[in-house]
């Protein structure tokens, strides 16, 4: 629609109050140079500076960022654009705000916005990728009242053009066909004129050649010539000459009979039977000779001046005419054709005034569609656009939304998960957690049970987002309150199932693995509700082996059970623990991390890697430890990126600096197993 | 140019009653000096002293954050029987004014006399309901 640009001048500020002087320098020097006028200017730098405030502030919440001016000058037409990357805020009240209502609200965003819509001729706020962009644009020179008027202006232009261009070409089609008409009429009233006086030169011939072989005299010869050219009114002279060149009559003078004739000098005397043109008295005349003949024999000529006065007259009559009609027809089609522009270029007047309002932010009027042209096509084709913007924006605004739900639920999530590991005599532990997406569905904790035991928690919610962030929130605290009079982590969970099978969604199940451990007494108590085996690395042996007791994940239906409830079959495994001793729990997202060709982690791979980095020295650190785990993962994955959530926890026995003689030390000779498989034998399950 | 040399704003009391508040502001009204007119509009309106005028004489420049405080406080004065006319501005300052069709919402005045002359008698001292048809919120 517009020229090619005039000047571009772009500039990058920190998006800080204090740069908006030099943003507003830029904005001053660039309107200058497009010669607008010093009330428009300060219009200008008010918008700008409301725009650039609202990014600082709502965009970029005062956070350090940038802020790209951009600054377009056309022909006609001057552009500004904020550019920022900060949040994308679109601008209060869209479509014409209402100042009274304004006043009425008193809310000064929309007010800010309300002077951007009134100083700008066009204002759109353009989100994608990151990035944000208020366009803003004013027409240079006279202002049109919002864009209406140079619109108008220009369609009127677009007409004029096309009806002046096809004015001419109309014009010079008739114009052409009057000139072949006109001159095709010359020929025929020539040729026509030139017959009438042949056909009565011949009469005359005729009648003169009788005379002549009857021998009339000198006076009825003239009486024939006299009678022929004062009844031809077309005929100027006759004049009858015999086979010696001697004239016999004359029709402007007797005198010169029986002398010698001579045609006018630029009369060709032996070009018999074809009409000359020559000028007398400065008119046009025609000349023709014809021959006397009786039989095959001349008797003499005769010649014949004719003048073309009178049929000029009627040539230059017949030409008005022609003229007339032409110019007639040339103003007919002129003036149909502007009309005729009316009806073709008023489609585009409507299209081009309601894509404005789409631009300015419309969206939700239609184009009327009407008949069957190329216009239906376009309007059809538009509403479609708008149709699908429409939607697009919606679902935009929705997932924008739904973006935010999730971050503020994913920062909720990550307040639940313990902030500090709590320590322990004797036990050291670290934990790393990173969710796939927002909010992940993995759980640790480590907590403080009571003076000498602590709990430790690694769990994995079926299903991802956030009603698996829910479950997981509700797992955490029923954990730490039923460990709490819990004697051992299988009733602790055990009375978490009950729990959570009457309050968690169905279809959902948690694998959890829980362990206990015993300061006093240096044993680890675990339980497992069906999740993945426990590593032990033992000190002893610098060797590794899996834990894996039994036990359904919880929220899992038993198919055993009738109406009464029972608590549910898990296997409990006390593992005395050894200084050096360090053991790992951890979530799938481990173990089944998966590279390019989908091959998984593995548990294998895991027990390799404990067994190598884990040397049994007191110089481990666990910190190192975790780290080099998570490096190693993400650098078998690759750039297939982390699909599942990934968690584990590790423990490691540390000499007890108050090495009390804990009573009762177990043996360690190896692991303890117990199984408890039923409530029969359990005193905790009276429910 | 520190945003603290660009305005300066002085607060006096006219009328009859003393009870209309004359702003005077010289400088700038932009996004960082209007913070400082805002706390005198807070300062004014926490003593319920609603009739204000404010003399913008020596103002070249108002920001869209200063024509926000006009504008999102002329509701609140004018249910209070007050009013906030604007006197003295600018060609500049008047030609934006009328841009933003804020003419259809605040009242102006080519000097502050004719501002206060044009608020009537107040409501005096004892009594703050005796007179409202002058100072009535003025909404066409």
């Amino acid at each position: 629609m517009f020229r090619r640009p005039i000047k571009e001048i772009s500039a990058e500020f920190q998006a800080e109050e204090r740069h908006l002087d030099g943003i507003q320098r830029v904005v001053r020097d660039a309107c200058g140079s497009a010669g607008m006028a010093r009330k428009d200017i300060s219009a200008v730098l008010l918008a700008i500076e409301e725009g650039a405030t609202n990014i600082i502030r709502h965009a970029y919440l005062y956070e350090p960022g940038i802020l790209r001016v951009r600054i377009v000058i056309y022909k006609k037409l001057i552009t500004f654009s904020l550019i920022d990357r900060g949040r994308s805020f679109r601008p209060e009240g869209h479509g014409q705000l209402n100042l009274e209502r304004l006043v009425e609200s008193g809310r000064r965003g929309g007010l800010g916005f309300y002077m951007i819509q009134k100083i700008m001729d066009s204002v759109e706020y353009i989100s994608s990728e990151g990035q944000n962009e208020l366009r803003m644009s004013r027409h240079l020179g006279e202002r049109g009242k919002g864009g209406a008027a140079p619109l108008l202006r220009r369609m009127f232009t677009l007409r004029f053009k096309f009806s002046l261009w096809t004015a001419i070409i109309v014009s010079i089609i008739i114009g052409g066909a009057f000139y072949f008409i006109n001159d095709r009429t010359e020929d025929e009233i020539y040729s026509h004129l030139d017959g009438t006086a042949g056909a009565l030169g011949m009469t005359i011939a005729e009648q003169a050649g009788l005379y002549m072989l009857n021998h009339r005299s000198d006076v009825e010869f003239d009486e024939l010539v006299l009678s022929y050219s004062n009844s031809n009114p077309m005929l100027v002279q006759i004049v009858l000459v015999d086979s010696a060149g001697l004239t016999v009559a004359h029709s402007d003078d007797i005198h010169f009979i029986r002398k010698l004739y001579s045609p006018p000098p630029t009369i060709d005397s032996t070009l018999v039977g074809v009409p000359q043109r020559w000028l007398h008295n400065q008119s046009q005349v025609n000349y023709l000779i014809l021959p006397i003949l009786a039989g095959e024999r001349r008797l003499g000529t005769v010649h014949l001046t004719y003048s073309s006065a009178l049929i000029n007259e009627k040539l230059v009559s017949a030409r008005e005419g022609i003229l007339k009609l032409t110019i007639l027809l040339v103003a007919v089609g002129v003036i149909g054709i502007y009309l005729l522009s009316n009806y073709f270029v008023k489609p585009i007047v409507n299209i081009t005034r309601r894509v404005r309002r789409f631009t300015s932010g419309d969206l939700d009027s239609e184009l009327p569609l009407e008949g069957a042209d190329e216009f239906y096509e376009i309007s059809h084709a538009l509403n479609q656009m708008m149709t699908r913007l429409r939607r697009e924006r919606e679902t935009a605004v929705e997932r924008e939304r739904m973006a935010k739900e999730i971050e503020v639920a994913s920062q909720i999530q990550k307040t639940l998960l313990p902030g500090k590991l709590p320590r322990f005599p004797g036990l050291e532990v670290e934990a790393f957690y990173r969710a796939a997406s927002m909010i992940g569905g993995d759980l640790y904790d480590v907590f403080p049970i009571n003076g000498h035991r602590c709990g430790m928690v690694v769990a994995d919610v079926s299903g991802k987002g956030v009603p698996a962030s829910l479950v997981m929130s509700m797992l955490r605290t029923v954990i730490q309150i039923f460990s709490r009079d819990a004697v051992s982590a299988r009733t602790t969970l055990q009375s978490v199932n009950e729990y959570l099978s009457l309050n968690m969604p169905p279809g959902m199940f948690i694998t959890v693995l829980m362990a206990i451990y015993d300061s006093r007494r240096r044993v680890v108590n675990f339980v497992s509700a069906g999740h993945n085996p426990l590593l032990l690395y033992t000190a002893a042996t610098r060797k590794v082996s899996k834990i894996n007791p039994a036990g359904m994940p919880l929220g899992m239906p038993d198919m055993s059970a009738d109406d009464v409830a029972r608590p549910m079959t898990l296997e409990e495994v006390h593992v005395p623990l050894q200084d050096g001793d360090v053991f790992i729990a951890y979530t799938d997202g481990i173990t089944e991390a998966h590279d390019r060709n989908g091959e998984q982690y593995g548990l294998d791979r895991l027990i390799e890697f404990v067994e190598s980095h884990v040397n049994g020295s007191e110089a481990l650190n666990l910190t190192r430890l975790s780290h080099d785990l998570v490096t190693e993962i993400d650098t078998f994955v690759g750039a297939t990126g982390q699909r599942d959530d990934m968690t584990f926890v590790i423990g490691r026995a540390t000499p007890r600096n108050d090495e009390s003689a804990p009573e009762g030390a177990p043996d360690r000779s190896a692991v303890d197993t117990t199984t408890v498989p039923t409530e029969e034998s359990d005193p905790d399950s009276a429910s | 140019m520190g945003p603290m040399e660009n305005i300066r704003i002085s607060l006096s009391e006219s009328g009859h009653d003393r009870d209309i508040s004359e702003i005077r502001v010289d400088g700038v009204i932009d996004t960082m000096t209007a913070t400082e007119l805002e706390e005198v509009f807070d300062t004014l309106l926490r003593r319920n002293r609603y009739r204000i005028v404010v003399d913008l004489a020596g103002v070249d420049y108002i920001s869209s954050a200063g024509w926000g405080i006009f504008i999102s406080h002329i509701k609140d004065v004018r249910s209070s029987q007050g009013d906030i006319k604007l006197s003295g501005m600018v060609a500049d300052v008047h030609e934006i004014f009328e841009l933003l069709e804020f003419d259809r919402i605040l009242k102006v005045y080519a000097s502050v006399d004719e501002a206060i002359g044009d608020f009537g008698p107040g409501p005096g001292s004892q009594g703050e309901k005796k007179k409202d048809r002058d100072t009535a919120p003025d909404r066409r």
